[in-house]
């Protein structure tokens, strides 16, 4: 295992190009980073991630649920208020709305922890802390 | 001469504000402690006499309670708007606010919440609120919307915590590394075990775009829910459908102007002024302006839609604001919130930070009273002239609302010294 640390970013950023080209990518390394830097996504085509899809499920479910919910709770006993139909859909569409809102924000973050393994008890103590160095880990066995 | 490495300098300059507090911060911590603790001791008391014992009385029934309510609602506003808004529009200024202004909002919609309650009078059916199944199968009113603002509120509350937290993950990682002992290991708990690899950041850009995306339209929808407490009714001077976008300017008036009253004085106290510079004030103060301007419309607007819609009661409500009993209170909110900030379209002004902050506090002042003079005002001059009446805040009352001013700023001093204030990660990346 190779451990490559730059004190500054374009040196780093130089090194990454050329692990690139010599046919490393985003799997075979292992990146530490103080600050998201865009040009690392860049370099080694790292994709987007699954995190829209943990946001859209939630946001689906909020607003389904939400609808459902207000349309079981009204017709389990439809008591008429302000002249009003049982099921009025301005106002449940509201809660739904702010449903969506909560639950794809929470779905969100529950996402994040999935795909970003966290929380790690390894991570809380970690072996060895970077600061604000920019790190390359070339772990053996993995080159190209 | 210095020679210290930029990022390292960050690093030591936020942190330092986390040091040990000194007599002055211990000080205004006791001051808002006591607030805290009278205000406590005399909503215990309402809870136990009962209502009576404010000014609440017909036909005035919702007084200041709901006047706090709102307000601190409102200042939760500019928070989500500076954090996530500007984000989204990649305004680089933010970053001298952002967590101020996102700890604000999370405090404020605490204070906030508390006020519901402390206007139930009995404070321990407060789950009535919420839907829960029950025996008789007897669910809350969806169509109301006092239930809107149970569900827009929480939820509110809720999300701004979670964007709080997030916006800070990685820089309880730095803190872990700076601290040791129990501090550390609290730290090292909190930064759920953040190292910066690459896996982690490519989910956590996602993770922050999506939740400024879902916190956006919060902007606009909590306090138009809000705003439809007064609008769905059929009360004069409530009932009517520029409610909702006058009451949002309003929040982010009242919010950017909070964020000046905070971050005015905790800049000089933290020496925080190599980051937070005259050029981000003035930014702030720009959106300062713009909102006024927006608000005086409405005032204007509202005034002109009551008289040109030939209602009577809509007309004579009008009239009674401006010259009612309540006239003087109306005239301040003129001043504060549409006049003074006028003097904002002078640059040499808006870069003046002690004008600023003054202006700033009238604001506040303004937009307290605008709560007050819009819920009370129409309360005491509906329909029928047999049901007039007036209102004036009993000490109870008093007391409560200074409560939650204490509230307020003790949290947010606890926050000041307990979480790094200005985003370290984000000044890093700008240098």
């Amino acid at each position: 295992m190779e451990t490559l640390i730059f004190e500054e970013k374009e040196p780093f950023l130089e090194r990454l190009r050329e692990l690139a080209a010599a046919g490393h990518s985003w799997r075979t390394l292992q990146l530490h980073l103080p600050w998201e830097v865009p040009e690392v996504t860049e370099i080694l085509s790292v994709p987007a991630g699954g995190l829209r899809f943990f946001a859209m499920l939630g946001g689906l479910s909020g607003f389904l649920g939400g609808m459902v919910f207000t349309i079981y709770t009204v017709t389990t006993w439809p008591l008429i208020t302000g002249g009003k139909p049982a099921i009025s859909l301005p106002p449940f569409l509201l809660i739904s709305y702010i449903l969506t809102i909560l639950f794809g924000s929470l779905g969100s973050f529950a996402g994040f922890l999935l795909l970003a393994r966290m929380p790690s008890i390894r991570g809380m103590a970690p072996e060895q802390e970077y600061g604000n160095r920019f790190v390359i880990i070339v772990r053996e066995g993995e080159a190209p | 001469m210095e020679s210290l490495d930029p990022r390292e300098r960050i690093e030591r300059d936020v942190l330092a504000a986390m040091g040990r507090p000194g007599w002055k911060y211990l000080a205004a911590v006791s001051l808002c402690a006591l607030a805290v603790l009278a205000g406590f001791a005399l909503w215990a008391y309402q809870s136990i006499r009962g209502l009576g014992v404010t000014g609440i009385m017909h036909p005035v029934g919702w007084g200041v309670y709901i006047t706090n309510f709102v307000f601190w609602v409102g200042i939760a506003h500019s928070g989500t708007l500076i954090s996530a808004v500007l984000f989204l529009f990649r305004a680089r200024f933010r970053t001298s606010f952002n967590r101020a202004a996102e700890a604000m909002t999370v405090i404020s919609l605490i204070v906030a919440g508390l006020f519901p309650l402390i206007h139930l009078g009995r404070v321990w059916v407060f789950y009535y609120l919420f839907p829960y199944p029950t025996q008789r199968q007897i669910w809350v009113n969806f169509r109301s919307p006092l239930i809107w603002d149970v569900f827009a509120v929480t939820t509110y509350m809720i999300v701004s915590m979670v964007f709080l937290y997030v916006g800070m993950v990685p820089d309880l990682a730095i803190v872990r590394r700076r601290f040791t002992g129990l501090p550390g290991k609290v730290y090292a708990l909190l930064s759920l075990g953040w190292t910066g690899t690459l896996n982690q950041w490519r989910h956590y850009k996602w993770l922050y775009i999506l939740l400024a995306a879902f916190a956006t339209p919060l902007v606009a929808s909590v306090h138009s829910i809000v705003s439809w407490d007064f609008a769905v009714s059929i009360v004069p001077g409530w009932h009517t459908t520029i409610f909702a976008p006058y009451f949002v300017a309003g929040a982010i008036f009242s919010g950017t102007a909070m964020v000046i009253t905070l971050v005015y004085p905790m800049r000089r106290i933290l020496h925080l002024e190599r980051y937070i510079t005259v050029d981000h004030f003035e930014n702030i103060a720009k959106i300062l302006l713009f909102t006024s301007l927006i608000i005086s419309y409405a005032y204007i607007v509202e005034t002109g839609l009551a008289f040109y819609g030939d209602n009577p009661f809509e007309a004579e409500l009008f009239r009674y604001r401006s010259f009612g009993d309540y006239r003087h209170l109306f005239w301040l909110m003129v001043l504060c919130n549409s006049l003074l900030p006028l003097t904002l379209f002078v640059r040499r002004l808006r870069r003046s930070l002690a004008y600023l902050f003054a202006i700033a506090l009238m604001a506040n002042v303004g937009m307290w009273v605008e709560r007050f003079v819009i819920i009370v005002n129409s309360l005491a001059r509906d329909y029928d002239p047999y049901a007039w009446g007036t209102y004036t805040p009993g000490g109870v009352e008093i007391g409560i609302t200074l409560m939650s001013f204490g509230l307020f700023f003790l949290l947010y001093l606890l926050f000041l010294k307990a979480f790094p204030i200005l985003s370290m990660t984000e000044l890093k990346e700008r240098l």
